[in-house]
């Protein structure tokens, strides 16, 4: 009881020791939660925007599907038709095929072109070919599917927007990359500036930290309220920068999708519990080791 | 209590601090340890909490043998000696009850009735009145006897204190050495180095006394010179 007692007592003093070193040394606070709001900001901004590409390009890679156009001097049989449906449902890379018949092209095209219904009066005759439409479980297999109708008898044209899908993923994985090297520098970059703050401020109290080993007491009583000051620094910090990123994108894409209906960004796309727990952790880990940097040299009396 | 046994402490490259130093100091005495600047009065001091290491030689204090002590076992010595700084080294920016506190919460037993014993060290050296000021309103005299308070509110077996009364006037260094002899009375062996030969002649108590890194005297019941 007594020791558990002494213990409480101790974490209390931690505490106590931390905020008071807080609130005396409030530029340096101040200059620290600075650093790391803007860290954690950069951080949360990209971290947004790659949700936002993610979900943008998910939309993309659904529309990327595969037409097959079938010969139509002469139309393929009922019988080549169904025996083709039936080959293309066995591969493993296909979501779902869709037989578009020769009827139902034109009647597309008719409501396509509602506004100018003279196009179709000199029409003899339906000159438009019967098409399979086929979207695939991975956008990425989109080549290797649509090299299997080459030479095939009944196919006239395959067409799969082959340049929009290539560059597409190239872009996206290069962005990927890009923005992970972003991310680890600037995680480096928020490290040293905490860490030479905490280094800062603990070398104001160098004599300080001298007085207290020579009334005996250990590293770990010295280090604690340090510890506890970083972390307290980066939670806070991080904890602004969350709510700056998440109002800041609540607030864009509002404004976006009221202005450009094409672009639409799913709502959910940036799961906020998630940005925010992950910003979080991310501020107090940078502020503990801030300061688990910054203390280490100071501590060998 | 305090063994040194051919201690000898060189500053780099060659100042010497103490030279072949051996002295023992039984539990219970009152100490005191004189001589000119530089003659390695601190440096007895700081060996003996080990804020540095000889050269050559052996320390034991309480028992302990501070050559195999290991370093995180230094905080335990530090806790069962009391000390008493020329400079107080309190903490600029905690009350005199709060630097009190502080030698309590170290040790990790710090309960409630902690508080209470540090209110009643600091009516002891008499600044009950004055504990929740901090050391810049406070005279040099009263940051001592806080200094001091600090370092007895263990009950520490060992009180070693540094000129303690180097920068104060003659009745404020009596009031302090008072205050050390009553701490003394209790129990606790008392070692004090000084420059105040009035004090010393006055107490006629053990002198040991250095120059140039060695004990030149060491007397049961002397004075501050030679007799
Ligand atoms: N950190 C140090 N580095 C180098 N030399 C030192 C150091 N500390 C003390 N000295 C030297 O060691 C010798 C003994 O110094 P010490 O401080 O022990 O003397 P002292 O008896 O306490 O003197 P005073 O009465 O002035 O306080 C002196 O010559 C001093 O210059
Ligand atoms: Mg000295």
């Amino acid at each position: 009881m007594i020791r558990n007692g002494a213990a409480m007592g101790k974490i209390s003093f931690f505490f106590k020791e931390a905020f008071g070193s807080l609130r005396r040394n409030y530029f340096m606070t101040i200059a620290a939660l600075v650093t790391v709001f803007l860290s954690i900001v950069v951080l949360g901004g990209v971290l947004v925007f790659v949700f936002i590409t993610d979900a943008l390009l998910a939309e993309v890679e659904e529309k990327v599907e595969i037409t097959v156009f079938l010969k139509t001097d002469p139309d393929p049989t009922a019988d080549e038709v169904s025996a083709m449906q039936a080959q293309i449902n066995t591969w493993p890379e296909v979501k779902n095929v869709t037989y578009v018949t020769k009827e139902q092209a034109l009647e597309q095209m008719k409501e396509d072109y509602a506004d100018s219904p003279e196009i179709f009066e000199s029409l003899t005759g339906n000159p438009l070919p019967a098409s399979f439409e086929i979207s695939l479980v991975d956008p990425q297999t989109v080549d290797i599917v649509a090299a299997r109708f080459e030479g095939d008898s009944i196919v006239d044209e395959v067409r799969y927007g082959k340049e929009v899908a290539d560059k597409l993923f190239a872009f996206t994985d290069q962005a990927r990359n890009f923005m992970l090297i972003f991310i680890v520098l600037l995680g480096i970059v928020s490290i040293l500036l905490i860490s030479n703050t905490i280094r800062l401020s603990i070398f104001a109290r160098k004599r300080e930290v001298e007085i207290m080993k020579l009334v005996g007491a250990t590293n770990w009583f010295i280090r604690w309220p340090f510890l506890i000051e970083g972390i307290t620094v980066g939670f806070v910090g991080a904890l602004l920068a969350a709510a700056a990123v998440l109002a800041a994108n609540h607030y864009l894409l509002g404004r976006v999708s009221d202005n450009l209906a094409f672009l639409s960004v799913p709502v959910d796309a940036v799961p906020y519990i998630l940005v925010t727990i992950v910003l979080l952790g991310v501020g107090v880990v940078i502020g503990a080791i801030g300061s688990a940097i910054g203390l280490r040299r100071f501590l060998r009396v | 209590m305090i063994k040194f046994e051919d201690v000898t402490k060189i500053y780099p490259p060659s100042t010497v601090g103490l030279e072949r130093v051996t002295l023992h100091i039984e539990k219970g005495e009152f100490v005191f340890l004189v001589g000119p600047s530089g003659s390695g009065k601190s440096t007895f001091i700081r060996l003996l909490i080990r804020e540095i290491e000889p050269d050559r030689g052996r320390i034991s204090v309480g028992g302990r043998d501070l050559d195999t002590l290991h370093s995180w076992k230094i905080p335990h010595l530090r806790r069962n000696i009391g000390c008493v700084f020329q400079d107080f080294k309190l903490l600029s920016n905690k009350t005199a009850f709060e630097n009190v506190m502080y030698a309590l919460v170290v040790t990790g037993n710090a309960t409630n009735s902690s508080k209470k014993k540090a209110v009643e060290i600091l009516s002891l050296v008499g600044l009950g009145h004055k504990a929740d000021s901090y050391p810049h309103e406070l005279s040099g005299g009263e940051q001592q006897r806080v200094s001091i308070a600090r370092a007895f509110v263990n009950h520490p077996p060992l009180l070693v204190a540094d000129e303690p009364t180097g920068n104060l006037d003659p009745d404020t260094s009596m009031g302090i050495m008072q205050l050390l002899y009553r701490i003394n009375k209790t129990g606790t062996t008392v070692l004090m180095a000084t420059h105040d030969r009035e004090m010393v002649d006055r107490m006629r108590r053990r002198v040991v006394q250095l120059e140039a890194g060695r004990v030149v005297r060491d007397q049961k019941r002397g004075g501050y010179g030679e007799d």
